[in-house]
């Protein structure tokens, strides 16, 4: 054995050390005085050359935790000194390591093993660049006769695992970052994947291969050949998940495009996220290894060879590690796409996923019995692999080759195979009530991508499937939904609480039941007519029960029919104009009357609710919920849809029969005018006659109202409606409408104003806006002015009142228009100074206080683009003396309370204030950058810059310490400095004493924050300021002016110049604490200028650094180490781009280099 | 908005009642509520529904604002919850008697000595203190259903 280094130490000495490092470890297994134990370890670690005492422990401890130890602590010295370290003790390090877990192969502590094994890896990958190539073929070598099993079986085991470990290590995503650049990650993977990972993988198949037979053939196989077996098996897995990168660069997107719709076989994807895999396109290289030599055949045989030996014993086998490890590989298989296959129009492929297909379909068919199975002896792996698989399959291929991939072997197509299965996970995932057997959950999950995968991509059509597969999916819709009615109808009694467990959450639900709608308009014509027959049946039913008691389950029912329907019959949008789906603008084509016509029959249901009688008995809260958010998915599709075929003339053809009838009853005729009076007249009820339902309020007015006012055609119609106007009334004069909760208030204000957006012209539109606005502006001028305001103001109902309106301002001015900007500003301006009074007033109801400023927050982002230079000065200086009677309440404040909760509400509302004014003051800064007013010519504009800059002279003080920890209101603050400083540093040099030493001292806190981001920004703020300063220098200017100058402090101390004190914070930074990588090119950027403006200090300060280190070693390396950081890549003294990147390069270097040695706190 | 008007003219006669009547539905996080007759600030509210089909129901926790106790209260979210009125007014601090009583200068010029130093352990070191320090001090003083205590301190500067 050669000798590591970091020798001096005799015998009687490493024992000693042992056996302190034993006794500790022993000491924190019992938690017997666990921190002096760690103490010992800790010093271990940091120990300089510890190698030959963990080399003495690993060879003769007796304790596998020490020896666990031991290799961690040689991992750390190791990278930590890697500079110190001599080529050859680098190398004797990793054939140490190599030959102590082949000698030990068959030791039984296999988490030594893997530690030992994982430290190698890591090893080699740090010395990759400095190893020659002979290095690396020495050490390989040797695991490559491991790995062929001269050595024994525990040693082939061992090669495995040790290749594995590296696989993982050399592939970024799964790599240790050691303090590197990526750069260095990329090298290495790109290196490896060149010239090894395709030879390791055919180690691993020899020895899967020789070991497989074996298994296969003869009866007695030991536990050890198992295993070696899969873990071979695990390395090729492992090496197929790898992310190749050469054979993306070889084959360019046109070569594949091509023959992209000719064969059926997909290149366009990148799916398979959602589970965490990805497709495997190893390149032509690997064609040998992978296609030609029948590796595939080979892989399914084994598994059913072996699947078929131990069918006696099934229940343990599945799960077990090679039955795991194969059936990973093969579904990895699936996935195998791109240059591999030679381009013979997508053949090889198809015959490649037809061969996996034919041995999966084995371990899904017969589904129910499968299925049954499962849910007896919960042996789910094997079915949820196909599953896997099968999606995979789906995603390569497009829909028919995907139906027909099966029709070889089988007298039916794949959609057949998928439907089934579906179906009996559909009913067993609705059956089961028990949240922990969560499998069928997990499948459904997978399933549902496969069908979304098939159904779902934008090329597909109705004659992209086959009649067959659509009486298939047909057949899966109807499971589908009895299986839910089923569901519904058995938890319809249980509390609200718990029967949550049926859709985890919301979205996830919606999910599904987006899924459930592809699958359902792919067979349109049998499904929605089978929905249109459930609902009337379930509507009839209710209507003629006489209580409401017997039909909950019915009204369930109902809830979950009017969800499921709204899906099928319509798209989320999200953003992007609602169409009417294809699917079912193609079906139908057979009736042409409306009344007939299944979606309007569908739509029709809703109606009943306006029936008080109807209402009261069977329309409980959570149905209505149902049928507004119905009304509102509804509303946005087919209410006046906008024509997608504007400007071609509608040739009256078959397949548009369907969209002629749904224009007819919904268009912008009069019928449609009726439809949208009915769904106003439904939203009124839901808001008045549901007293203190909040979530169905909030349903109306947040989505429902919202959808109609979205659309200008339909805003047009709207507000010549008089039920609309019957809304507005009321929401102006009625008390009704003051009894919703505060902030659907806003919500319905918002609505309200939006749309005046339909309004003919400018004028109409605000005097629309005035109409609804200026009762509450007035009422809230009256009350400012009361003379005995103090006397009643501090009533409960008043304060509720002045709440109300100041949500309901608030909603009005986000609604704000360009055509009704004119009146929204009115009303703001009329308010301004009553605000002033009640803010004043209200200074101890920390409610309205905060409703004042997110109402003057609004103000200002909805108005400030718009003014001109008159009407910018009165929001300014009413912005600004807002703050100041803000500040004065609260400036010195301290409030106190017997209780901590109390407390830290009062903390938090205060915090919620403070985040408000920096919002409005990021708001006024937007005004210098976007500014839509017309006349710009005026000079008495007030300067955006001075304002804020004296907004957050105002409200820093109020900013302490401990608020910052809030990270919201951190980030606002810092991003709203690093922006100011970034935009005006003219400004800062102009500041007061005291005003510039605050900012000064705030960009100090936030370069010691934790945040990242928050130090990001700081970095980029004193980069403005110093680039500033040394720009302005060079042009013979003042810059920063007496800042950046000593100066003699108030107690006759000499007090640091700034820029000394920012480059003193960040040498320290960089050089003793823990500095983070991803900020190297913001602290470049903020280096530069400061060495450039401070050349003498900077060269004082590394002179003091340097005496400061006592060891001679580091000294000489860290000088060296400055010395290239300013003087090598041709650096120059500007703050030119280029100059700035070679300065970035620079500090990464320099960074890389003493990463070992500094940094220590 | 008449009957509006009409309204608060009505109320001005100040504190003619103790609390006033607010559906539940409609107070939010932060506001104030009566629970068992104490006035209390909420601090967390969540609804919910008596089974699936059911009416909503607001369930309250919150905090006495005198006592500091935690109380919980379940409200169908259409009926009527009692809502506290709950003043704060400012004194400036004239002086701290050995009994533990304050002195209080009112906005009138009088006097206000019927107040007690407060229990909590820092804002009684902070007024004692700041006080001692010659400091001029304004206290906060909460009142709600005829109890009143000194909740917040503000420094507005040394005593001329």
């Amino acid at each position: 054995m050669r000798r590591l280094p970091g020798g001096g130490a005799d015998l009687p000495q490493l024992q000693s050390t042992m056996l302190a490092i034993e006794q500790a470890c022993s000491s924190i297994q019992m938690h017997a005085n666990p921190t002096e134990a760690e103490k010992i370890i800790v010093s271990l670690h940091d120990s300089p050359m510890p190698y030959q005492l963990c080399q003495f422990i690993l060879e003769n401890s007796h304790m596998p935790i020490a020896r666990f130890l031991a290799a961690a602590a040689i991992r750390v010295a190791a990278l930590r000194e890697w500079g110190l370290l001599t080529d050859e003790d680098k190398r004797n390090l990793i054939v140490f390591f190599l030959g102590f877990v082949m000698e030990r192969a068959s030791a039984s502590d296999t988490y030594v093993q893997s530690k030992v094994s994982a430290v190698a890896a890591q090893l080699i990958k740090r010395g990759w660049q400095d190893f020659t190539e002979g290095d690396k073929a020495a050490i390989f070598l040797e695991v490559k006769r491991a790995s062929e099993g001269i050595y024994g079986v525990d040693a082939q085991f061992a090669g495995m695992d040790f290749l594995e470990s590296l696989v993982s290590e050399f592939s970024p995503s799964t790599a240790t970052s050691m303090g590197l650049p990526r750069e260095f990650h990329e090298l290495c993977q790109s290196s490896f994947e060149k010239n090894y990972l395709k030879e390791f993988y055919v180690w691993g198949q020899n020895a899967a291969v020789s070991f497989g037979d074996k298994i296969v053939g003869s009866a007695a196989t030991t536990m050890s050949e198992i295993k070696v077996c899969s873990a071979a098996l695990r390395l090729m897995c492992q090496i197929l998940n790898w992310s190749f990168k050469q054979a993306a660069s070889v084959s360019g997107p046109s070569s594949s495009k091509t023959h992209a719709f000719s064969s059926g076989i997909r290149h366009d994807t990148l799916l398979l996220k959602k589970f965490e895999r990805s497709l495997v396109e190893p390149g032509p290289a690997w064609h040998d290894v992978l296609i030609s030599s029948g590796h595939t055949i080979w892989i399914l045989n084994l598994y059913e060879a072996l699947r078929q030996k131990y069918s006696s014993d099934n229940l343990l086998w599945i799960d077990s590690p090679l039955a795991v490890s194969a059936r990973q590989l093969i579904v990895q298989l699936c996935s195998l796409s791109g240059s591999i296959f030679p381009s013979d129009n997508g053949q090889m492929q198809i015959k490649h996923l037809t061969q996996i297909l034919s041995a999966i379909i084995k371990w899904i068919e017969p589904a129910d019995l499968i299925l049954e199975a499962i849910t007896n002896e919960h042996r789910d792996s094997e079915v949820l692999d196909a599953c896997h698989a099968l999606l995979s399959i789906a995603t390569l291929t497009d829909c028919m080759l995907f139906d027909n991939l099966l029709r070889s072997v089988r007298p039916f197509g794949t959609l057949r195979v998928l439907s089934t299965l579906t179906c009996e996970v559909v009913k067993a995932y609705t059956a089961s009530a028990d949240e922990d057997d969560r499998w069928s959950s997990e499948a459904l999950d997978i399933l549902l991508e496969a069908w979304g995968v098939v159904l779902g991509r934008s090329d597909f059509t109705k004659t992209s499937i086959s009649t067959e597969a659509v009486a298939d999916t047909a057949n899966l819709f109807n499971v589908i939904v009895e299986s839910y009615l089923n569901a519904a109808a058995r938890t319809a009694l249980d509390d609200d609480n718990q029967s949550e467990h049926f859709h985890a959450s919301i979205s996830r639900r919606d999910e599904m039941l987006r899924s459930y709608s592809l699958i359902a308009r792919a067979a349109a014509d049998v499904t929605v007519p089978f929905l249109v027959g459930l609902f009337s049946e379930r509507v009839s039913l209710l209507l003629s029960q006489k209580s409401t008691n017997d039909a909950i389950s019915l009204l369930e029912e109902l809830y979950w029919l009017l969800l499921i329907t709204g899906h099928v019959l319509t798209d989320s949008g999200e953003g992007e104009t609602i169409l009417v789906p294809e699917a079912l603008q193609a079906s139908f084509s057979n009736i042409p009357e409306e009344a007939q016509h299944p979606v309007v029959v569908l739509s029709c249901f809703a109606r009943h609710s306006l029936d008080p009688e109807t209402r009261a008995c069977y329309f409980s809260p959570r149905l209505m919920e149902a049928v507004i958010w119905f009304l509102a998915r509804w509303a946005d599709t087919y209410v006046m849809p906008l024509d997608g075929t504007k400007g071609h003339i509608c040739t009256p053809h078959e397949s548009q029969a369907s969209k002629r009838v749904l224009h007819s009853f919904a268009g912008e005729n009069d019928q449609g005018k009726l439809v949208l009076d009915t769904i106003i007249r439904i939203s009124m009820v839901a808001l008045s006659s549901y007293p203190g339902e909040n979530e169905l309020q909030t349903m109306t007015c947040h989505h429902l109202l919202v959808a109609l006012v979205r659309r200008r055609n339909v805003c047009a119609h709207l507000v010549t409606l008089e039920s609309w106007a019957g809304i507005a009334n009321a929401f102006v004069n009625e008390r009704t409408l003051f009894q919703l909760n505060a902030r659907v208030q806003r919500y319905l204000a918002q609505a309200l104003v939006s749309a005046a957006f339909g309004l003919k012209d400018s004028e109409a539109s605000n005097q629309y806006v005035r109409n609804l606005l200026g009762p509450m502006t007035t009422y809230l001028k009256d009350i400012s002015i009361q003379n005995n305001l103090k006397g009643f103001a501090q009533q409960a109902d008043v304060i509720y009142t002045v709440i109300c309106l100041m949500e309901r301002l608030r909603g009005a001015m986000r609604a704000t228009q360009p055509r009704t900007q004119k009146a929204t500003f009115e009303m703001g301006h009329a308010v301004m100074d009553s605000l002033l009074t009640l803010l004043e007033v209200y200074k101890n109801q920390s409610a309205v206080v905060y409703q004042i400023l997110k109402f003057v927050v609004d103000l200002v982002d909805a108005q400030v683009t718009f003014l001109n230079a008159e009407d910018t000065s009165i929001l300014v200086s009413f912005c600004l003396q807002l703050l100041k009677v803000y500040s004065s309440h609260n400036i010195g404040k301290i409030s106190l309370s017997l209780s901590s909760s109390l407390q830290s509400e009062a903390q938090f509302e205060k915090y919620k204030d403070l985040r408000a004014l920096l919002q409005l003051l990021v708001h006024l800064c937007s005004k210098d950058l976007v500014d839509f007013s017309s006349g710009s010519d005026e000079v008495d504009s007030p300067e955006i810059a001075n304002v804020v800059f004296i907004g957050l002279h105002i409200i820093t003080p109020l900013i302490s310490l401990d608020l910052l920890k809030y990270p919201k209101l951190s980030f606002d603050y810092f991003a709203l400095l690093s922006h100011m400083l970034e935009v005006y540093p003219e400004k800062v040099a102009q500041l007061n004493k005291d005003a510039f030493a605050h900012i000064a001292h705030t960009l100090d806190f936030g370069l010691h924050c934790q945040d990242i981001d928050v130090v990001d920004r700081c970095l980029r703020a004193v980069d403005a300021l110093v680039s500033y300063h040394f720009k302005s220098r060079v042009k013979g200017e003042e810059g920063l002016g007496a800042y950046a100058i000593d100066s003699q402090g108030t107690n006759g101390e000499l007090q640091e110049s700034i820029l000394k004190r920012f480059l003193r914070i960040l040498l320290q930074l960089l050089l003793f604490e823990d500095f983070r990588m991803e900020l190297v090119g913001s602290m470049a950027d903020a280096l530069l200028p400061l060495l450039l403006c401070e050349h003498d200090s900077y060269q004082r300060m590394v002179h003091e650094l340097l005496e400061r280190q006592s060891n001679p070693d580091t000294k000489i390396r860290l000088a060296d180490a400055l010395q290239r950081l300013t003087s090598t890549n041709q650096l120059t003294s500007s703050l030119e781009r280029s100059n700035r990147q070679r300065f970035r390069k620079n500090l990464q270097i320099f960074l890389t280099d003493i990463s070992g040695y500094m940094r220590t706190k | 908005m008449s009957d509006e008007e009409h309204h608060f003219e009505s109320k001005a006669d100040a504190g003619a009642s103790k609390t006033y009547p607010q559906q539940a539905g409609t107070i939010r996080k932060n506001g104030y509520i009566v629970i068992k007759g104490r006035p209390c600030k909420v601090v967390e509210v969540s609804t919910s529904k008596t089974g699936k089909h059911g009416h909503a129901k607001c369930h309250f926790v919150a905090i006495d604002i005198f006592t500091a106790k935690k109380l919980e209260d379940i409200v169908p979210s259409s009926h009527n919850c009692d809502v506290p009125h709950v003043n704060r007014t400012d004194y400036q601090l004239i002086d701290i008697s050995e009994d533990g009583f304050v002195s209080l200068l009112t906005d009138s010029g009088g006097t206000k000595d019927d107040l007690r130093l407060p229990t909590d352990d820092s804002l009684l070191t902070q007024i004692k203190d700041g006080f001692a320090e010659g400091k001029d001090l304004v206290v906060t003083v909460m009142s709600a259903m005829g109890e009143e205590q000194i909740c917040a301190l503000k420094d507005i500067g040394p005593k001329n």
